[in-house]
């Protein structure tokens, strides 16, 4: 393996004074990242995740351990690691509100010190990728949220970022929108080889774009590993939840009950040993059913299910 | 730093351009900013005015003072209002700050730059004005020495007032709940510095002269411009003094500021 990781986590501990006594948000985690390499990190609200990234950032110093990123320790060399790394809020800005966007652009440029013949080739090329040509004009708090997120990536790439951090960069977008996103993401990681680290609780994003997952609970990580193998391990598991015409029990081949409320029944079944049009099939032949929905199995579910011991990583 | 001044310049000048694609939510705020000045110096001619004196001095010499008070508080704003207390808590708590931290820029240099309050030069345009009038209703005859000892004064008293905004925005970085008492430290100070210190005794005169530099700053070299005899024992070179005090203060406002981003580093939100 490449003796040079862009990240390198050690032993890496976040403790916070609170009200109600000392809470460790990061509680000692381990962890390296490759050049090129597109890793999902996810997990429950309060995990630690943002905690992570923001040591990585340096915007949060450890309470313990070690984090190096692009060979820099992040709160240490703050300045002159913002030179090579990106980082995106998908809830807030970092783009200049009131300005038409093409002034973000050259105020990043002249943060970054990107010469402006580059500045101009990069932006070329981001505006086509990204479809930006008619908005650079507009200011920026008259754009669309999916329009934003787009000039959001194009301004956190244009310094051409070693590492980039996103954090929910499709929360709230449309499904076109967030193809766009992904579309650019993946190529970025693809031919740029920009390190991408995804926060995000959307499985969607992870699994289209990921080539590993880091999921944290309670400041621990609980799987790190790729997404296959989550997928094969946890990610089977499908639930038909049906509202029966009248309260009485059901039994369905090839599915289990997982819980029952009044007269909702929640049926666990296997993606790989029954599809649910079968399932549903089967169901309808022995009971009357007045309405039901499938339910994919998502990220918090899963990462709640790992954590619990239910089925080991 | 001198390649950054450049960066500094380009955000303070996107600052002013933002707020200039509004031009009559500019024209408002700068006219209501000046206005408030014209009306606060209203009053104290009115309330003067029933006196005669105060400590022997004019209204229109006091008025003169309050004008350079006025004056070195818009400048400061212009430039700190933005480390008030309230508005450094609003950039914590919507993690604006955060997105700061992650810039290649000084985290100081970026907020001051970003947040230029153009509405704060109705403020200084209007003290400006009032020291202006009162000065010539006190008969002030200008000299090149008394205008440079007007500057000074108002150069002074701006860089004790940035001072202390920015010590009480490294303190809000650990309390985030400082605004009243840091109201009463600005506006407090301001309005002792408005009034003739001989009101306050001569034990007191000389604690305020060095414990409240705003009265230094301005009261000195304001002697200066008024032609006036300082009380007794104050030699007329007190007034140069006020650069190293208001550079004493703002170098501790640095330290103060510096200390409350690494408690806030430290600690996060």
């Amino acid at each position: 393996m490449n003796p040079h990781p862009v990240i390198e986590v050690e032993g890496l501990r976040k403790r916070f004074r609170t009200r109600r006594g000392p809470v460790e948000a990061v509680a000692g985690i381990d962890f390296r990242v490759q050049p090129g390499e597109f890793v999902g990190y996810a997990g429950p609200n309060g995990a630690g995740k943002s905690t992570t990234v923001k040591m990585m950032s340096g915007i949060l110093l450890p309470s313990a351990g070690r984090v190096e990123v692009c060979g820099m320790v992040p709160y240490r060399e703050r300045k002159r690691l913002a030179r090579r790394m990106g980082v995106v809020f998908g809830q807030r800005t970092q783009l200049w509100w009131d300005l038409p966007l093409e002034e973000s652009f050259e105020l990043v440029g002249h943060l970054y010190r990107i010469p402006p013949a580059e500045r101009a080739a990069r932006l070329a090329r981001l505006e086509e990728v990204l479809a930006l040509g008619p908005l650079l004009a507009v200011p920026v708090r008259s754009l669309s949220l999916g329009q934003r997120m787009r000039a959001e990536l194009a301004a956190a790439v244009l310094p051409a970022p070693e590492v980039l951090f996103l954090d929910e960069p499709t929360i709230g977008l449309d499904v076109e929108a967030k193809a766009a996103v992904r579309d650019f993401l993946r190529e970025l990681n693809r031919d740029q080889g920009t390190t991408v680290i995804l926060t995000t609780h959307d499985l969607d994003d992870i699994t289209r774009l990921c080539s590993r997952l880091m999921i944290i609970d309670h400041g621990r990580l609980i799987y790190d590993g790729t997404v296959e193998a989550l997928r094969t391990a946890y990610g089977t598991t499908r639930v038909l939840v049906v509202d029966l015409a009248e309260d009485e029990p059901v039994q369905v081949q090839g599915a289990v009950l997982a819980r029952a409320e009044g007269r909702r029944r929640w049926l666990e079944f296997a993606r790989d040993e029954v599809s649910a049009a079968e399932l549903i099939a089967r169901l309808l032949a022995g009971h009357e059913v007045a309405d039901l929905t499938l339910e994919e199995p998502d990220i918090e579910d899963i990462v709640r299910r790992i954590y619990r011991g239910e089925a080991p990583p | 730093m001198a390649e950054h001044a450049g960066v500094y310049l380009r955000l303070a000048a996107a600052s002013v351009r933002a707020t200039a694609r509004r031009p009559a939510y500019l024209v408002v705020r700068f006219l209501s900013a000046g206005m408030i000045v014209g009306i606060e110096v209203a009053g104290v001619v009115l309330m003067l005015d029933r006196f005669g004196s105060i400590g022997g001095w004019r209204p229109a010499e006091v008025v003169v003072l309050f004008g350079l008070a006025f004056t070195a508080q818009g400048l400061a704003l212009v430039f700190g209002d933005t480390l008030e207390a309230d508005k450094v808590s609003e950039l914590v708590r919507r993690g604006t700050f955060d997105q700061v931290l992650t810039r290649p820029t000084s985290p100081l240099g970026w907020v001051v730059a970003s947040y230029v309050d153009t509405r704060f030069v109705g403020r200084m345009l209007a003290g400006a004005v009032t020291v202006a009038w009162a000065a010539d209703r006190a008969g002030v005859a200008w000299t090149p020495g008394r205008a440079g000892l007007a500057a000074l004064a108002v150069a002074c008293a701006a860089t004790i007032i940035f001072g202390v905004l920015l010590a009480a925005a490294g303190f809000t970085f650990v309390t985030v709940q400082g605004s009243e008492a840091v109201n009463v430290l600005i506006y407090g100070g301001q309005y002792l510095a408005s009034y003739p210190m001989q009101i306050y005794g001569s034990a007191l005169r000389f604690v305020f002269v060095w414990v409240i530099p705003i009265g230094l700053a301005i009261y000195v070299p304001a002697l200066g411009v008024l032609g006036r005899q300082g009380p007794a024992g104050l030699p007329g070179w007190l007034a140069w003094l006020s650069a190293p005090v208001a550079g004493a203060f703002a170098a501790l406002g640095g330290l103060a500021w510096r200390a409350g981003i690494r408690h806030y580093v430290g600690t996060g939100s």
